[in-house]
């Protein structure tokens, strides 16, 4: 039994470490801060959730104060994404397509909301 | 001919830096004896404190404590002064654009448990790492999200004076007790317990809560300065 959650929490912490090294990788390797965003926002919430319910699973007795870890870090890590993510939009800083024009659908769909609600 | 100069007083500097340091063998303990045993026997014995760096800090060397907080205390009220050129009125704080409902939301969740989080850190502070300072600051963190999130948010100056010259009563009241009880400041004149106990350590968890409000108090003070003055 003692062994299962040993393993258990080892293959958790390799899980962790690998989402948060490929979460490092990939703030380096994304051309902009979107791209950049998906990188080291959902990868690293995968990431240390794992870690921490790994560590969690090592030491039993921590169990409880790291469940509550990865409740935090369920709420703050998307939200702290979100408040990036549309402060750089409010900047004017659009998403761009490989050749470097401007691709934005946010727009193009509030823009259609507009038109129909003046249409009606 | 000046980059030479610098250059070369740098290069003196390092070697003897240097040869200080390659005198200290790997893993060699260079004090050998003297105070840092007495610290290492008398934290866990006498007073019953599991944190030696809290109980070095609190209690043997808690009047250097009582100055950094006062330090403290003082370089936010002079940054305040420097910095205060008037005060924005409610909402009009300088900032692009609202925050979105998700991070008000939000952080009207995580405030509770940020707080929380500071409170346990600095009521720990005798049994783990962390104290006063730190949960203090941590508590200033929630205070500031709150106020970043949302624009209407307003703090009492009142009440945060309050709090602090408080704590501050309690630190310097409890150093006075323990100079009429035991003939020294900051004497710990309470039972201290049992180790790693949560209600053990004598006075030490009190002067930790203290300083945890004084500094939580004189940050979010800080903050909320900084954030409403006028540009």
């Amino acid at each position: 039994m003692n062994s299962i959650l040993e393993i258990t929490g080892l293959i958790l912490l390799l899980i962790g470490g690998t989402f948060l090294f490929l979460g490092g990788l990939g703030i380096f390797r994304m051309p902009d801060t979107y791209n950049r965003l998906q990188a080291g926002t959902k990868a690293t919430t995968l990431g240390g959730m794992s870690v921490i319910l790994g560590v969690g699973f090592l030491e039993p007795g921590w169990m409880i104060k790291a469940l509550v870890l990865v409740i935090f870090i369920a709420f703050s890590n998307p939200i702290s994404s979100h408040a990036l993510a549309r402060a750089n939009y409010k900047r004017g800083k659009y998403p761009y397509l490989k050749g470097g024009e401007e691709y934005d659908k946010y727009r193009e769909v509030v823009t259609n909301q507009k038109t129909k609600e003046e249409a009606q | 001919m000046k980059k030479i100069l610098v250059l070369s007083l740098l290069a003196v500097f390092g070697v003897y830096l240097a040869e200080v340091l390659f005198k200290i063998d790997f893993g060699h303990q260079f004090f050998l004896n003297g105070v840092k045993d007495f610290y290492l026997t008398a934290s866990p014995d006498k007073l019953k404190v599991a944190n030696v760096v809290t109980s070095i800090v609190v209690n043997f060397r808690g009047f250097d404590t009582l100055g950094e907080v006062t330090v403290l205390f003082l370089a936010t009220t002079a940054m305040s002064s420097i910095l205060y050129k008037g005060r924005h009125k409610l909402g009009e704080r300088a900032v692009l654009f609202s925050s979105s409902r998700i991070v008000m939301t939000g952080s009207k969740l995580l405030f509770p448990a940020i707080i929380l989080l500071g409170v346990y850190v600095f009521v720990h502070g005798h049994l783990t790492p962390g104290g006063g300072f730190q949960g203090g600051v941590i508590i200033a963190t929630g205070f500031l999200l709150m106020l970043l999130s949302y624009q209407d948010y307003q703090v009492s100056h009142v009440v945060l004076s309050v709090v602090e010259s408080l704590a501050g009563i309690t630190f310097a009241s409890i150093g006075l007790i323990g100079l009429l009880n035991g003939g020294t400041f900051l004497h710990n004149f309470l039972h201290t317990g049992v180790l790693n106990n949560l209600l053990s350590g004598g006075v030490i968890p009190i002067i930790y809560i203290a300083v945890g409000f004084k500094v939580g108090a004189e940050l979010t003070g800080l903050i909320y300065t900084a954030l409403n003055e006028k540009d």
